[in-house]
């Protein structure tokens, strides 16, 4: 089957020091949504001004909807790609009030027959009291939510938001995460999201990037990511877990010093007796106050709905355990915690 | 093949940046190449006898000039910026009609008041009769004539760089030393000054060019300065090789003090314009004694700039209206319409071709040709229109003589060859005004524009041009100021009987007939502070 959106080998380079070696990643179907998920400085805002046509490329191929739009001999200029980019410091043209500047997103999409209404982006980002300001008179978050509405409203062949949702107050955040998704899938615009918030890159994409140490480490849907990291460094930027040291007893099992026997089944085999690295993560523990495995508690964070403690382990291994937020015994730091034994999780993830 | 299609419209752009280039680089080559050639015997004479006073007596009036416009530029500015009391809302842009008053006839006025039997004569004996009132009566003529001259008509630079700098100067920084204790005195001395010395350093180097440069002043006061120097060695000595030496010593000082002002320049960035800076300054209400010190200085210099020459030069016009009567008015007034027509219309061409180009190909090559292209402001007028003359003649006579071209007559002595000097020596002006405009425009708006759609003229018709055309408008008047008030390469650029009112003004001074200067004179002062007018209410709508 055809993709809609191709990169082949291509190496984003905006300076040395800043680039993205060799990438390849595919959009299969026309109004799906990635996000690329990295460091700041790693080379993601290059990669979209690269896709925008605003930098050129040596090597490799952009493809969109079957047509090559980049290659070492081919450049389609930017106007002429019909590739929406959203900066991340706005940019609205400083001598139109906001109104304004959205209508040349209007302009652009007059051939198109199912069109956005300018009234619902203006609802939708809560642009109604600012629609006669200038872009001096606003502030950064309005800004940044004015030149997401023109960038949809030009309904491009391809979207892409930098950082777009960066400076938004986070009452607005959740509510227009929400609307954006909905409107993306309506009008069925592919979308390219750069963004550090991977909560927000979870939740958008329907599959997410991972640039890490110049590379596209991972490219997989967000479930994966976060159960099936494939690389330490993927773990670590995440962060959504703790590597511990453990041995494997069998095809079903390791044990660790600590904590240990710990059932599941393995993604990968290991032979018996192979000393690996284990990824713990807060969902994987579950908390028993009579049972005899006891840890201290070093920290409590409050997070609404559950609370996270961070556990310390006789070795001094710090690992995190999520507990709902009704339970009834809280317990406070240098506190005992007592986590049920045997440890059993679903699918057991391990480094060598 | 679209990127060939892309290098192929960036050749435009080289090209005219190339022109450019090479149109200013002609007094540069010519006047360095003057080394290589003889000069006639004047050059020993001058050598043995003039030289040392001619670099001795510029060296005395920059310094006096420096001095001068320091005291009276910073005072205001820093009155204005920081105080508030009467008048200070008048003051803050009456102060800057001074450019409307070109230093040579600044010089008329102060000679036409002090002189013998002049007008202060004419009050004194008005007030207590006949007398021999000249005894008290001050002769400001010579270097000191010169100095104040200079300085009262060129002083706005530093008043208005250092009131811009005190302007954006942020308000936290100024309460942090009150924060700190520190008193008035202490925080002007440790916190304001030492924030706007790139400013004010940049507002003394564009002093100090302007008066190594003038020429209409120090001539009509009979100071020998390099620039006299030059103009007597092509005109009194017809040693044109001559000339381009001394212009060759009179550029090493200017591009020595280009060198300081750039270096400025690239300091001042730690303070440019932010969100903060531009909370309105809690200025101080002055009362009292307070109060009237600071009006009576600023009303003094705004006295002194403007009304006194404006006064005495209409003074004059009315008690002598025939030479009012005889002057072509309608003829000059087009003469100088024109020269700022043309001159205008292909300098922000230019300008605008050039920053284009710079901003779409964001090539090195091309900005190093911008900067070399706008080195022109910093070379006298009288340096450019004689190194101007000079590669002209070599041209003619060396090479296209051979094919019967006679391009003297084209490029010499005629409104082509003015404006083309003009070029030269206004480029800068355009250039930078341009690029002021430019550098406000951030260059994602571009990007963002192309990802709409926008071709790149499009872009620049529906963006760029909004947007810079307040840029361009000031600049065109600016322009304008500069062009009516333009002396020296008019006067040897000029087509026979062509003149205007500085030309006009300068002959008659020159027979010693400053009454019949008046005239011309107040026409030029009033286009000039009808111009300034407009480009002050620009100004201030900008900062808005």
């Amino acid at each position: 089957m055809k993709n809609y959106f191709e990169i082949n080998n291509v190496t984003f380079a905006a300076s040395k020091k800043n680039k993205v070696d060799n990438v390849s990643l595919k959009i299969e179907n026309e109004g799906d949504t990635i996000c690329l998920l990295g460091p700041s400085g790693i080379g993601k805002t290059t990669i979209l001004r690269t896709i925008a046509g605003l930098e050129k490329i040596k090597s490799g191929s952009i493809i969109l909807n079957g047509k090559t739009i980049s290659s070492e001999t081919i450049h389609v200029e930017p106007e002429n790609r019909n590739i929406s980019l959203s900066f991340q410091d706005n940019s609205l043209f400083p001598h139109y009030n906001v109104i304004d500047n959205i209508k040349f997103g209007v302009d652009r999409n007059k051939r198109k027959t199912k069109k956005i209404h300018l009234d619902d982006v203006i609802e939708f980002l809560h642009l109604e009291n600012i629609k006669f300001k200038y872009p001096h008179q606003i502030s950064s978050g309005e800004g940044q939510r004015a030149s997401l509405a023109r960038s949809l409203l030009s309904m491009p062949n391809l979207l892409l938001l930098d950082e777009p949702l960066s400076n938004i107050d986070q009452n607005f955040k959740e509510e227009i995460q929400v609307k954006l998704k909905q409107i993306l899938r309506e009008y069925k615009i592919t979308t390219i999201i750069v963004t550090h918030d991977s909560y927000e890159a979870f939740y958008l994409g329907n599959k997410c990037g991972i640039i890490l140490n110049s590379q596209l480490k991972q490219y997989d849907d967000p479930y994966n990511l976060h159960h099936f990291p494939n690389s330490i460094e993927v773990v670590n930027f995440l962060n959504k877990g703790t590597l511990i040291p453990a041995t494997v007893i069998d095809e079903k099992s390791l044990e660790n010093k600590d904590l240990g026997l710990i059932k599941g089944d393995f993604i990968k085999h290991y032979p018996k007796g192979s000393k690996v690295k284990l990824l713990l993560q807060p969902e994987d523990l579950e908390h028993d106050d009579k049972s005899n495995l006891k840890l201290d508690v070093v920290d409590r964070k409050f997070r609404g709905t559950n609370f996270i403690y961070t556990l310390k382990t006789q070795s001094d291994l710090l690992i995190q355990v999520f507990v709902h937020s009704h339970h009834i015994h809280q317990h406070d730091i240098d506190e005992k915690f007592g986590i049920k034994k045997p440890i059993h999780i679903d699918h057991i993830v391990c480094f060598d | 093949m679209e990127i060939e299609l892309l290098e192929k419209r960036i050749n435009i752009w080289y090209l005219s940046s190339l022109i450019i280039s090479i149109i200013v680089a002609i007094p540069v080559v010519v006047i360095s190449s003057s080394f290589f050639e003889n000069t006639s015997e004047y050059s020993i004479i001058l050598r043995e006898t003039f030289l040392l006073d001619y670099i001795f007596n510029s060296l005395i009036l920059l310094i006096g000039v420096l001095s001068l416009t320091s005291v009276i530029g910073i005072g205001c500015a820093y009155l204005i910026s920081f105080y508030d009391f009467t008048g200070a809302n008048f003051f803050k842009w009456a102060l800057i009609l001074s450019f409307a008053i070109p230093a040579y006839i600044y010089s008329y006025s102060l000679s036409a008041f002090f002189e013998n039997y002049g007008t202060a004569y004419s009050i004194l004996r008005g007030i207590f009769g006949e007398g021999n009132h000249n005894l008290y009566i001050p002769k400001l003529d010579g270097m000191l004539g010169a100095i104040i001259a200079i300085s009262f008509s060129i002083f706005g630079y530093v008043y208005v760089l250092t009131r811009v700098s005190f302007h954006y100067q942020s308000q936290n920084l100024i309460d942090l030393g009150k924060n700190l204790g520190f008193s008035k005195k202490k925080t002007f001395l440790k916190i304001i000054l030492p924030a706007a010395r790139p400013s004010i350093v940049a507002g003394l180097s564009l002093v100090a060019m302007e008066t190594l440069s003038d020429f209409g002043s120090v001539s009509f006061f009979g100071v020998s300065t390099l620039t006299t120097g030059i103009y007597n060695a092509w005109i009194a000595f017809d040693d044109l090789t001559l000339a381009n030496r001394l212009s060759f010593y009179l550029l090493i000082f200017i591009f020595g003090l280009l060198i300081l002002e750039n270096i400025s320049r690239q300091k001042a960035q730690y303070h440019s314009p932010s969100k903060d800076s531009l909370k309105t300054k809690n200025k101080i209400k002055l009362y009292g004694y307070k109060s009237a010190f600071a009006f009576i200085f600023c009303f003094l210099v705004f006295f002194i700039s403007f009304i006194f020459p404006v006064v005495q030069m209409g003074y004059w016009t009315y008690l002598f209206p025939k030479y009012l009567f005889e002057l072509n008015l309608i003829n000059l007034l087009s003469n100088t319409l024109i020269l700022v027509f043309f001159s205008c219309s292909l300098l922000i061409a230019f300008g605008i071709l050039s920053n284009y180009g710079n901003r779409i190909t964001k090539s090195k090559f091309l900005q190093i040709l911008t900067t070399f292209s706008i080195s022109g402001y910093a070379m006298p007028g009288i340096i450019l229109a004689v190194a101007y003359i000079t590669f002209i003649s070599y041209l003619d006579e060396n090479l296209l003589q051979l094919k019967n071209y006679n391009i003297k007559s084209l490029f010499i002595g005629s409104i082509f060859g003015l404006i083309l000097v003009y070029f030269i020596r206004f480029y800068s002006l355009a250039n930078n005004g341009i690029k002021a405009g430019y550098l406000k425009i951030n260059y994602s708006i571009d990007e963002s524009a192309y990802l709409l759609g926008y071709s790149k003229i499009k872009t620049f018709n529906k963006i760029h041009l909004p947007y810079l055309k307040n840029s361009i408008f000031l600049v065109i008047i600016l322009l304008s100021i500069e062009i009516v008030k333009e002396l020296p390469i008019t006067l040897i650029m000029r087509p026979f009987n062509f003149d205007t009112f500085a030309t006009t003004a300068y002959a008659y001074a020159s027979q010693d007939l400053l009454e019949a200067a008046a005239a011309p004179a107040i026409m030029l002062i009033l286009i000039s502070s009808a111009f300034i007018l407009i480009t002050s209410k620009l100004i201030l709508k900008d900062q808005q």
